[in-house]
C-alpha cells in the first residue's frame, strides 16, 4: 500500500467516524422527544413570587403505583403504570400582568413542531384563565407518546409535562395530584376533548 | 450433641443479625454524617450544636409513616456567598449526590428562601426523603424514612407537602 493510498483510506476512515458520529449525536434531534426543555422558562423566575418544581421520574413513578392499591387509584394506576415521567413547573406572581404570552413561548415553540399537535385552548372570559393541551403522537393518529399542559391563570403559570402513553379518556384521573392542575372548571372532572378552541363561560 | 450443634448455630445466627443491623444504622449514619460534613463546607458553617434533644422528639412525636428522623441546622449562614438562584440547585445536587433524585423545588424568590426535597428508594420498601430547607439566615438538613402509606401524600399533592415542609423545618429554628 503505498503513502497515497494511505491517505486517502485514512481521510475516508475519518470522514465514516465523523458522519457516525453526526448521526449518533443527531438522532435525539430527529427521533420524537415528548420531554419539553422546561428549563428554558427559568428565566421567568426572577419575575415570580414563587417557583415549584415537582419531578416524578420513571423510577419515582414505580415508587408511587407501589402505594396506588386503593379502587379509587386503580385508574390511576392504570395511568402512571406505563409513564416515563411528569414534570411540572409552576409560576406564582404577585399581581395579574407580571408574566406576558410572550414569555410563555419557550414552551410554546417547542409546541410548534409537526409531532405535537394542539387539541384543547379553552379560555375563561370571568377569571381570565387559559388551559392549552398538546398531544404528541406517533404519526397521524398513532399512539400518544407525550402530553404538555400550559394553564395561565393571571397570577399563576404552569406547564405540565407528561412523557409516556396516555390515556385520555382517563386523564381526568390524574387532575389535581401529582402537580397536576384541574383541568374542570371549579375542580369539577373534565376530559379534554380533540377540539380546536372552546371558551368557557 | 445434636441439641448443642443446633443451639450454636441459632446463637450464630442471632450474633451475626445482631452483628449486621447496627452496622448498616452505622453505615446509613456514616452516610449522613459524610453528607453533613460536606454541607458544612458548602455553607462554610458547623452545625448547630445540641440538637440531639431535637431529634428525640421529633422521631418520638413524628406523624404515622415517619421515622428515622434526623436533623442538623446551620445557623447564621451567609447566603450571599451561595451561588446565584439559576446554579444553586445544581450546585447542591453535586453536593447531596446521585443517588438521591429531585422530587420537589419550592423556591420563594422574593423572601429568598429554597425548599428542596429529594428521595430515594430504600431496600425495606420505604422511601429516604432528604429535605434542605434554606431561608436568609439559616439552613436545615433533615432526613427521614417515609413508609408508602405516607409517600402517597406527597405524590398526591407534591407541591402542597413541598410548601408545608418549609414550614415544618422553620418551626425548628
Amino acid at each position: 500500500m503505498n503513502a497515497t493510498h494511505k491517505k486517502v483510506c485514512n481521510r475516508a476512515c475519518r470522514v465514516l467516524f465523523g458522519a457516525m458520529l453526526f448521526g449518533v449525536f443527531s438522532l435525539p434531534a430527529l427521533g420524537q422527544n415528548p420531554r419539553l426543555d422546561i428549563k428554558n422558562l427559568e428565566p421567568l423566575a426572577k419575575k415570580a413570587a414563587e417557583v415549584v418544581d415537582v419531578n416524578l421520574d420513571g423510577s419515582l413513578l414505580r415508587l408511587a403505583s407501589k402505594f396506588m392499591t386503593d379502587e379509587d387509584d386503580r385508574e390511576g394506576l392504570a395511568i402512571i403504570k406505563n409513564l416515563k415521567g411528569i414534570y411540572v413547573k409552576s409560576f406564582t406572581f404577585d399581581k395579574p400582568g407580571d408574566y406576558t404570552t410572550a414569555d410563555v413561548e419557550a414552551i410554546r415553540s417547542q409546541l410548534q413542531t409537526p409531532p405535537w399537535s394542539r387539541i384543547v385552548s379553552a379560555r375563561s372570559r370571568h377569571d381570565g384563565e387559559t388551559t392549552e393541551v398538546y398531544l404528541m403522537t406517533a404519526g397521524e393518529g398513532g399512539n400518544i407518546l407525550g402530553m404538555a399542559i400550559i394553564c395561565a391563570e393571571p397570577k399563576e403559570l404552569s406547564v405540565v409535562n407528561i412523557v409516556g402513553p396516555i390515556d385520555m379518556d382517563k386523564l381526568s384521573k390524574l387532575e389535581g395530584k401529582m402537580g397536576i392542575p384541574r383541568l374542570g372548571e371549579d375542580g369539577k372532572e373534565s376530559s379534554p376533548k380533540p377540539e380546536g378552541h372552546h371558551e368557557k363561560p | 450433641m445434636r441439641n448443642r450443634s443446633e443451639f450454636r448455630d441459632r446463637a450464630l445466627l442471632v450474633l451475626v443479625l445482631l452483628l449486621l443491623l447496627p452496622a448498616a444504622a452505622r453505615a446509613a449514619d456514616r452516610e449522613f454524617h459524610s453528607l453533613v460534613e460536606r454541607m458544612s463546607a458548602y455553607f462554610e458553617k458547623r452545625p448547630m450544636r445540641f440538637v440531639g434533644w431535637l431529634n428525640f422528639v421529633a422521631n418520638r412525636f413524628t406523624s404515622e409513616g415517619v421515622s428515622h428522623i434526623q436533623m442538623v441546622i446551620f445557623d447564621d449562614i451567609d447566603t450571599s456567598r451561595l451561588p446565584p438562584d439559576e446554579e444553586f440547585e445544581s450546585s447542591l445536587e453535586r453536593l447531596i449526590g446521585p443517588s438521591y433524585q429531585p422530587f420537589v423545588r419550592v423556591h420563594d424568590v422574593r423572601g429568598g428562601d429554597w425548599n428542596l426535597i429529594y428521595i430515594r428508594e430504600t431496600r425495606e420498601e420505604s422511601f429516604e426523603m432528604l429535605i434542605v430547607s434554606i431561608d436568609s439566615t439559616d439552613a436545615v438538613l433533615i432526613k427521614m424514612q417515609v413508609k408508602p402509606d405516607a409517600m402517597h401524600e406527597w405524590v398526591d399533592e407534591p407541591v402542597k407537602k413541598g410548601r408545608d415542609s418549609r414550614y415544618s423545618a422553620n418551626d425548628f429554628r
